[in-house]
C-alpha cells in the first residue's frame, strides 16, 4: 500500500518535469547570464584601478602598467568566450587610490587576491575548452600580488 | 622540451613528466652560475621539481599508463655562462614548465584539475621571483603558460 503510494506520488511529480520542464529548455531564448560575466566585469575593474593608481603614483607606473594591461588582455579574452564586444570608452568608476603609495600598493594586491580567488572557483566549474584561458587568469592574478609586494 | 601534446589525463601527466625530467636538468647548470641566495633558490627550485617528478611517477605506475622515461641529457635554448643566462633560463625553465601544466587543466576534472592549476600559479610564481632576481622588467607575462 505505501509502495504504491510513493509510485502514484513519484509519478505525479514527473510528469510536469517531462511535460514542459525539460523539453523547453532546449528553446528558452534567455538562458541566463554566462558565468563568466562576473570574471569579466572584475578584469575592467581591476585594469582601471591599476590605470588609475598609475595616474595617481608615477613612479609606480611602470610596475602597474604592464599589470592593467594583462587584465585588460583577459577582458578581451572573457569578451571572445561570452560572445559580448568588449566595453569601449569609459572604464568602470573606482575607488579613488589612496594618496600613500604603499597604501595604494595594498589596495591593489587586495583586489587582486580576491580575483584570484574568484578565477579559481570559475576554472574549478568551467568546461575544458574555457579552463586553460582561466588557469592562466588565476596565476597571472597570483603573479599580480607577488609584483605588487 | 617539446610542445604539449596532451591527449585526455594520463596524456597530459605523462608530458608534464618529460617537462619535469628537463627542468630538473636544466637546473645543473644554473645552479653552478649562482651564488649566496639565487644559489639556495636555485636548489629549492631543482627539489620542487624532483619532488613533483616522483609524485607524477607513482600517479602514471599507479593508473596503469605508461611512465616516459628521462633521457640523458637536454639541449639548452641558449649557453649558460654566468649569472645573467643562468637567471634567463631559470625564468624560461620555469615558464615552459608550467605551459606542460596549464595544458594539463583542461585534460582533467576536480581535484586533478585543481592540483594542476596549483602547479601552474606555483611556475608562474618562480618566474616572476627569478625575474625580479634578475631585474627584468615587467615582472610578469599576460597569460602563465600559454603557448607564445
Amino acid at each position: 500500500m505505501l509502495r504504491a503510494g510513493a509510485l502514484l506520488a513519484l509519478g505525479g511529480a514527473a510528469a510536469p518535469l517531462t511535460g514542459c520542464g525539460l523539453l523547453d529548455r532546449d528553446d528558452d531564448p534567455n538562458p541566463g547570464p554566462d558565468p563568466l560575466t562576473p570574471l569579466l566585469d572584475e578584469a575592467l575593474r581591476l585594469a582601471a584601478g591599476h590605470r588609475d593608481a598609475a595616474v595617481a603614483h608615477p613612479a609606480l607606473a611602470g610596475l602597474l602598467t604592464p599589470i592593467a594591461e594583462a587584465h585588460h588582455a583577459h577582458a578581451a579574452e572573457l569578451a571572445r568566450l561570452v560572445g559580448v564586444p568588449l566595453p569601449s570608452g569609459s572604464a568602470p568608476a573606482t575607488p579613488a587610490a589612496p594618496g600613500d603609495p604603499a597604501a595604494a600598493r595594498a589596495a591593489l594586491r587586495a583586489g587582486e587576491r580576491a580575483g584570484r580567488e574568484a578565477a579559481t572557483r570559475a576554472c574549478a566549474a568551467a568546461p575544458a575548452e574555457r579552463a586553460a584561458l582561466l588557469a592562466s587568469i588565476v596565476a597571472a592574478r597570483a603573479t599580480h600580488v607577488e609584483a605588487l609586494k | 622540451m617539446s610542445t604539449p601534446t596532451p591527449s585526455g589525463p594520463a596524456g597530459a601527466l605523462a608530458a608534464a613528466l618529460t617537462a619535469e625530467y628537463a627542468a630538473i636538468w636544466a637546473y645543473g647548470p644554473i645552479g653552478v652560475r649562482l651564488t649566496g641566495a639565487a644559489r639556495t633558490a636555485a636548489r629549492e627550485a631543482e627539489a620542487a621539481h624532483r619532488r613533483r617528478r616522483d609524485d607524477l611517477v607513482v600517479r602514471l605506475s599507479a593508473g596503469g599508463g605508461s611512465v616516459p622515461p628521462d633521457r640523458a641529457g637536454y639541449t639548452l635554448p641558449f649557453p649558460v655562462t654566468d649569472r645573467a643566462s643562468a637567471l634567463r633560463l631559470a625564468v624560461e625553465v620555469e615558464e615552459r614548465t608550467a605551459a606542460f601544466w596549464r595544458a594539463a587543466v583542461p585534460a582533467t576534472t576536480g581535484a586533478d584539475r585543481d592540483r594542476a592549476l596549483a602547479v601552474l600559479v606555483e611556475y608562474a610564481l618562480r618566474a616572476t621571483r627569478w625575474r625580479r632576481t634578475a631585474g627584468i622588467t615587467p615582472l610578469t607575462v599576460p597569460f602563465p603558460g600559454r603557448p607564445a
